[in-house]
Formats: structure tokens, C-alpha cells, sequence
């Protein structure tokens, strides 16, 4: 026999585990299975998960009772009876999703397929203190579950952070902020919405999480291979590589907004971000060079860099031009990681790039010139059509895979939710002690929900 | 005025002189004879038949024909059925006020796939996005309009007042961002204030709220917040019928709450929407997009503060018709008819 029909010959054995801790081990593997899609009846589950039919039967029983799965729909007959269908019971529970940035905040909830169900966004001042930012995203939340009493109980609470998270940051449940900006760890996001909902937090930048957004429900849907550029008043980057979120060595990839443009005195953020649109904007309109953003400028308008965006795209000579050399600027260094990465998608998200069509043909005509036929050949480059939801998917996306890691989920499985995985209700207790700690010291203690008449504070 | 709110993506708002039509857009779009349906989530009250109203006029400058109008009165069933029948007689683009969000958010996304460019107003269905299913959203600041009608009532209620919100009860992003919106800036400029919340279902549900609002033992109401002019008139009969005169403030200048602004009260002030500066820019975006022009994701005008001082000018500015006799009376720019 090869080694080929050794290995095919074991696969087609039907393993027979035992134990509790098998138990809780093959309630994972069959419930991932489910979730995923790779099978979609029992004979299928059977196939997949190279369990026997006892083995499958009886997981599935367990999965159905604890809520996680469903066999009410039936399949369609190929002779015989209609199999039934195993569906993952994605309404089980809700994941909360966050997203925060410089200038606005969004909160939002999905279901545990990734798929968001409803959100809101709205704008903070720039500069905001951080822990003002918390509390708002504290209200935002409650505000979601008292309109959803009767909907699933959250089962986690999943952020994008305006700043690079690192690998050392992460740990299956998060208990401590981390130091992705200044001003933030003091802030306690991460502890605090710990202590408020009482449900484990993970976090990741906001390029991960609206690159994975990108990758699962937006053009990059299927893609293999795929560069996510967001341009706002920092300019960073996300990868796709063979379908999968590429994190690097440290999981800063991306910071794009930090190479230093030759010639141009500057980096990447400071000569095409929409901080430069947006002072280059305030500039020709002082001096009289836009008639559009001079008359907004006299009316009393703020120049921002949607005045400069919305201006290009009506025609403004000036504005075209500051765009323009925003996106060749961008185009530029892209053409550099095209040239390199060799991906088949590019998508550009973020203001600038979303608000109208000169940045993207500055950017396209400039990453075409500049880089070998080869890599353009089959290259598209095309705007986000998510904007802010990207965000808000891929933090949801995030969640689900933290929730049902196979290492995390055998921990929890055989109870039916990740809130009694033992590590969680230990961080749980420490937060709790070290908040009391802090109670009996004469500070804040954690936040209460009350119930009846509220106190404006609660959204 | 500055639209406050961001759209249900995120997105930043575009004023609607994004999607001015020039003469010739005008021109290629008469050549085209396009066919339109729309389906509406209601046709009852002031504000519908206004926007309707801005948006057959502008189509029918651009030589667009309107085949259908269906009042889909607030039913998620009914919304799904109307759009199949408009599918069935294959419009070339149709306009729709989304009801819900999950519950017609197939049927919208039906007819995207069928090729039909899809207009939406206030509302957009879960899982439907800009440019991939529909070519725009058209609405109001809604978040700037609750705002405004919170910074409207703050000056009316004693300190530490009760205040009631009655909201919509049906997760809506319009009547959501009001709510939002006036909790937020009672929470910034008045945290003296407690919110008192009441959802209705049906405008019914809204007079027994102001009912239990008003009855509720040992804690006299402040105020009242309603999110739209109709369930507040609902609120308005429990409050009388109570015997109570709390201030009021809610959005939509409707003939009957301009009439209670002008008199004196109970409602003291109205945040009020452009609908048929609306209803224009709706049919001026789906143009756009048939023409193949970029159109922006969202496009959102701003309210209007209404008090008793502006309350006859700033009809005439939203409905662009004579203010009723009534509301003229009210603020005594004519004597009561004997």
C-alpha cells in the first residue's frame, strides 16, 4: 500500500472516541462542521467528521438540547425519505459589535453566522476623551438590549479599535485594554463592558476587522488574495492571503500611513490622509483659489474633508486637484505592496476613497502605470461598499471564529454557552475583586443597569 | 444647517445638491421614458402625500412615468406583495419606504437582482448596501431632528423633571435615530432630567402610554417627546383626557401639531422635515444613478426648528401653501372668524 492509500484507508475508519474529554471534543468538531457548512445532513456529518452513526447521533442529540443546533427542515429526497437537514442554530445567541474610530463610533448586533443585524453609527468630536467615548459606547449597548429584550442573550462583545492590536494582547477572553492609543488604557473599555454585561471582549484593529468585514460579506467575498486600504486621517492596511486574514510576526501588519514619501517631506498619512485633504481644502478656500469651498468658508461652514470630497465630485477645479494628488500619492505606494503581494483585489474604503469617484481613477491610473503588467493584468481595484458596517461585519466575523475556536469551544460546549468556559468566569471573579478592591479604596465601583424610570445617562 | 447624523452605514450625509440635474441629464433622461413604481409605507398624513407629491413632480419633468403608488400601510406583508406586483410589471427603477428591516429585506433585495434600480427612503432593509443593491438612501437627518427637538422642550421642563419618549416600537433607523438622538442630548445638557420610556405598536398604544405616563403616582410628569406628529396627536388625547398641559415636542410639522404650536400648546415646539424637498431630491438621486452617474450612498437634508414665532413661515416653507386659518388665528395675524 502507498502512503496515499494508508492514509485514505485510516480516514475511512470510524473513529470511536471516549470519555468525557473525547465527548466534549467531538461535540466541537461535529458543531463546527455544522456552523461551517461542510455538511448539511448526518450521512454528510458522518463523511466529514469520520464519526461513527452512534457517535454523530448522540452529539447531535446534545448539540439540539443545548439549542446549538436544528433538525426541524427536511432536505430534498433522492429516493426514499427526505433527509433531514442539520442546521447551526446561528439565533442561539447575539454577539454585540463595536466599532470606534477618531471620528465616529458605531454599535451594532450580530447573529452567530457573523451576520449583522442591525446598527447605528454616529459622530464624536475628534480629540474626545476616551472615557467619554466608553460611557457613550455603554449607553449605545444598553440601549441595543433594552430593544431586543426578547431577542438571544449576548454572548460576547466584539470591538474595533481605532489602533494596532498586537498578538501579545490577545488571549481567548480579554480582561485588560489594550495600549492601542494613548488616553485608551486608562479608559477601561475593555474592562468595563467586562464588568457591565458580564461577557467575555475581543478586540482588533480597524483594519483587521474591516478587512475581514471586506473578506466576508463585501467584494471580497471568495477572494484568495486580496489588499484592503482604508484612508481616513490615517491610512493603514489590511492582507488577505490563501483566503485567510494575514497578521504578521507581531499582528501590526498594514501600517501603511507611516512610510515616509520621498521628496515629499512626509509620510503616507500627513501627504495623502484626510487630515492633508482637509487642510489643503481649508487653504485654497482662505485663499480664494475654490469658489464652492470659499462660499461654504463664508458661510460659516467648517471645511472638512467631506466638503473637499463633495466639491471634487461637483467639479471644484481646486478640490479635484487635492484629491487627485491624494489618491496619485496612495496609488504610488500601493503599487509598491502590488508589486510585491501580487493581489488579484484591492479595495479602497474610508472617506476620501468612498465619497467620490476622482480619488479611485487617481489611485487606479497611478497603480496601473507603475506597476509590472503581470500583477495588473487581472488586478481590480474598487471601492468598499460596506463603509462603516465593514467595521461592524468583521468585528461580528471575529467573534464567531474567538466564540468557536475549537480550543475555546471544548471548553465550553458540553455546558451550552461560553459564559461557564471556566477561564472566562475566572476572569470574571479577578475583575470582580480587583473592582471591589477599588470600591473599599474610595473609587468608582462598576456599572449598574436599573431597572424602571432611567437616568438619560443609559443611552 | 449641518446634517448631524450618520447614515445606517456609517456614512457621511451628501447635501442633496449632490444630485442636481442639469439640462441635458434632464434631456438623455426623457429619451429614456423610464417607468417607475413606488411603494410607500403609508399614504395617510401630511408627510407622505408631500413626498409622493416632490417626487412625481420632478420625474415628471425628466419624462419619467409613475405606474403605480401602493400604500403599504406599515405591514411588512404588504410591503413584500407590493414590491412583487411592482417586479411583475417590470418598472425600470422602483422607490420604496422600507417598513421594517429584516421582514422586507428579501423582497427589496429581489429587486435588485432583478436589474431594477432600487431608490430607498429613510430606511434601508438588513443586509442591503449602497451601490451593491440599491443606488441610494434619501432621508432626513433624523438624528439631528431628535437633537433639535430635545434642545426644543429643554426650556420647558422644570428641573429634574420626568420626561416621557414615547418611541416606535418596530426597529426603524429613522424613528431609532430620533430616539437615539434625544436621549443623547438630554444626557449632554440636561442629566437633572429622568427619562420615562414608553414603545407604541399601534398610535393607539401611544394615547395609553401618555395615559400611564401622566397617571403614574407621586412623579408628575415634566414633558413628553413623541417621534412623529401622528402618534402624537394619540398622545395629545391622553394627555387631555388626563387634564394634563405637559410641554411637547415632536418631528413633522402635520397640520393638526402646527395648530397646537400656534395656540399655545400642549406641543411647544416641532422639529420639522422638508418632505417635498424630499420627495425632489429621492427622484433626483434615482435619475442620477439611471444615468450612470456616481450618486452618493446617502443623501440627508436637515430640519427645520419649528416655534410658535416661525411656526407660519415655516409651513409655508415645507408645504408651500397657506397656513391654515386656524394656525394664522393662533398667533394673531388674524382675527378669529366670528
Amino acid at each position: 500500500m502507498t502512503d496515499q492509500e494508508i492514509k485514505a484507508t485510516a480516514a475511512k475508519q470510524k473513529v470511536r472516541p471516549r470519555g468525557s474529554e473525547s465527548a466534549a471534543t467531538s461535540l466541537a468538531d461535529i458543531l463546527n462542521i455544522v456552523r461551517t457548512g461542510r455538511a448539511e445532513t448526518r450521512q454528510e456529518l458522518e463523511s466529514a467528521s469520520n464519526f461513527g452513526r452512534s457517535i454523530v447521533a448522540d452529539r447531535l442529540s446534545v448539540l439540539g438540547e443545548l439549542g446549538l443546533v436544528d433538525e426541524s427542515a427536511s432536505g430534498v429526497a433522492t429516493g426514499g425519505r427526505a433527509p433531514k437537514l442539520v442546521r447551526f442554530s446561528a439565533a442561539r445567541a447575539s454577539i454585540v459589535v463595536v466599532s470606534v474610530s477618531q471620528t465616529a463610533i458605531g454599535v451594532g448586533l450580530a447573529d452567530l453566522s457573523g451576520r449583522l443585524l442591525t446598527e447605528h453609527h454616529e459622530a464624536i468630536e475628534t480629540g474626545l476623551d476616551a472615557s467619554i467615548t466608553v460611557d457613550r459606547v455603554i449607553g449605545l449597548i444598553r440601549w441595543f438590549l433594552s430593544r431586543h429584550t426578547a431577542g438571544p442573550e449576548p454572548w460576547g462583545i466584539s470591538i474595533s479599535a481605532p489602533g494596532p492590536v498586537t498578538l501579545a494582547d490577545l488571549e481567548p477572553f480579554m480582561g485588560r485594554t489594550p495600549d492601542f492609543m494613548p488616553g485608551w488604557e486608562r479608559a477601561r473599555l475593555v474592562e468595563r463592558l467586562v464588568e457591565t454585561f458580564g461577557v467575555p471582549v475581543w478586540m482588533r484593529s480597524s483594519h483587521d476587522a474591516m478587512t475581514m468585514g471586506e473578506l466576508r460579506g463585501g467584494l471580497g467575498r471568495g477572494a484568495e488574495s486580496m489588499l484592503f486600504v482604508r484612508v481616513g486621517r490615517r491610512i493603514n492596511a489590511g492582507l488577505v492571503s490563501e483566503g485567510r486574514l494575514y497578521r504578521g510576526a507581531s499582528g501590526a501588519v498594514g501600517l501603511i500611513g507611516q512610510i515616509a514619501l520621498a521628496g515629499q517631506g512626509g509620510t503616507l498619512d500627513a501627504c495623502a490622509g484626510a487630515g492633508h485633504v482637509e487642510a489643503a481644502g481649508r487653504q485654497v478656500a482662505e485663499e480664494g483659489r475654490s469658489p464652492v469651498l470659499a462660499d461654504l468658508l463664508r458661510r460659516g461652514a467648517e471645511i472638512t474633508v467631506n466638503e473637499v470630497c463633495q466639491a471634487a465630485q461637483m467639479g471644484d477645479a481646486a478640490s479635484v486637484e487635492i484629491v487627485s494628488h491624494s489618491g496619485r500619492q496612495l496609488g504610488a505606494v500601493i503599487a509598491s505592496l502590488a508589486s510585491m503581494l501580487d493581489p488579484k483585489l484591492i479595495v479602497l474604503a474610508g472617506t476620501v476613497a468612498q465619497s467620490n469617484d476622482i480619488f479611485l481613477a487617481a489611485v487606479r491610473e497611478t497603480v496601473y502605470g507603475a506597476s509590472p503588467p503581470l500583477v495588473t493584468r487581472d488586478l481590480q481595484i474598487q471601492r468598499s461598499q460596506l463603509s462603516g458596517s465593514a467595521a461592524l461585519l468583521g468585528a461580528a466575523w471575529i467573534g464567531t471564529e474567538e466564540l468557536f475556536r475549537p480550543d475555546v469551544l471544548r471548553e465550553w460546549v458540553l455546558t451550552g454557552t461560553p459564559l461557564q468556559h471556566p477561564a472566562f468566569r475566572a476572569l470574571r471573579d479577578n475583575l470582580a475583586k480587583s473592582e471591589q478592591r477599588v470600591s473599599e479604596d474610595g473609587g468608582e465601583g462598576p456599572d449598574k443597569a436599573e431597572d424602571g424610570v432611567e437616568g438619560p445617562d443609559k443611552a | 444647517m449641518k446634517v448631524l447624523g450618520l447614515g445606517p452605514h456609517g456614512e457621511r450625509a451628501s447635501p442633496p445638491e449632490r444630485v442636481s440635474l442639469l439640462p441635458e441629464d434632464i434631456k438623455a433622461a426623457r429619451a429614456r421614458g423610464l417607468r417607475v413604481g413606488l411603494a410607500m409605507h403609508t399614504l395617510e398624513g401630511d408627510w407622505s402625500t408631500r413626498v409622493v407629491r416632490g417626487i412625481v413632480g420632478m420625474l415628471g419633468e425628466c419624462g419619467a412615468a409613475v405606474i403605480d403608488v401602493i400604500d403599504c400601510g406599515f405591514s411588512a406583508d404588504a410591503q413584500s406583495a407590493a414590491l412583487e406586483c411592482l417586479r411583475a410589471q417590470r418598472p425600470d427603477a422602483i422607490i420604496s419606504l422600507p417598513v421594517a428591516n429584516a421582514d422586507v429585506a428579501e423582497a427589496h433585495r429581489r429587486v435588485s437582482e432583478d436589474g431594477i434600480h432600487l431608490t430607498l427612503i429613510d430606511n434601508v432593509p438588513t443586509g442591503l448596501t449602497p451601490g451593491q443593491h440599491y443606488s441610494a438612501l434619501v432621508s432626513a437627518d433624523n438624528f439631528g431632528l431628535g437633537r433639535m427637538a430635545a434642545e426644543l422642550l429643554s426650556p420647558h421642563l422644570p428641573k429634574g423633571a420626568r420626561v416621557g419618549l414615547i418611541g416606535y416600537d418596530t426597529e426603524f433607523f429613522p424613528t431609532d435615530q430620533r430616539e437615539i438622538a434625544f436621549r443623547s442630548w438630554m444626557e449632554q445638557n440636561r442629566s437633572d432630567a429622568r427619562l420615562d420610556v414608553g414603545r407604541f405598536s399601534s398610535f393607539a398604544d401611544a394615547e395609553r402610554l401618555a395615559e400611564d405616563f401622566v397617571r403614574r403616582d407621586g412623579d408628575s410628569l415634566g414633558g413628553l417627546f413623541v417621534v412623529w406628529d401622528t402618534p402624537c396627536l394619540a398622545a395629545l388625547r391622553g394627555l387631555v383626557a388626563c387634564g394634563s398641559h405637559v410641554p411637547v415636542t415632536t418631528i413633522d410639522l402635520g397640520r393638526e401639531v402646527a395648530g397646537s404650536l400656534a395656540s399655545g400648546g400642549p406641543v411647544v415646539g416641532i422639529a420639522a422635515q422638508r418632505p417635498f424637498q424630499q420627495g425632489e431630491a429621492v427622484a433626483k438621486a434615482l435619475v442620477t444613478a439611471i444615468l450612470g452617474r456616481s450618486c452618493p450612498e446617502w443623501i440627508a437634508l436637515p430640519g427645520l426648528p419649528v416655534t410658535r414665532d416661525n411656526v407660519v413661515q415655516t409651513y409655508q416653507a415645507v408645504w408651500r401653501e397657506v397656513v391654515p386659518r386656524a394656525v394664522l388665528e393662533g398667533v394673531s395675524l388674524v382675527k378669529p372668524v366670528r
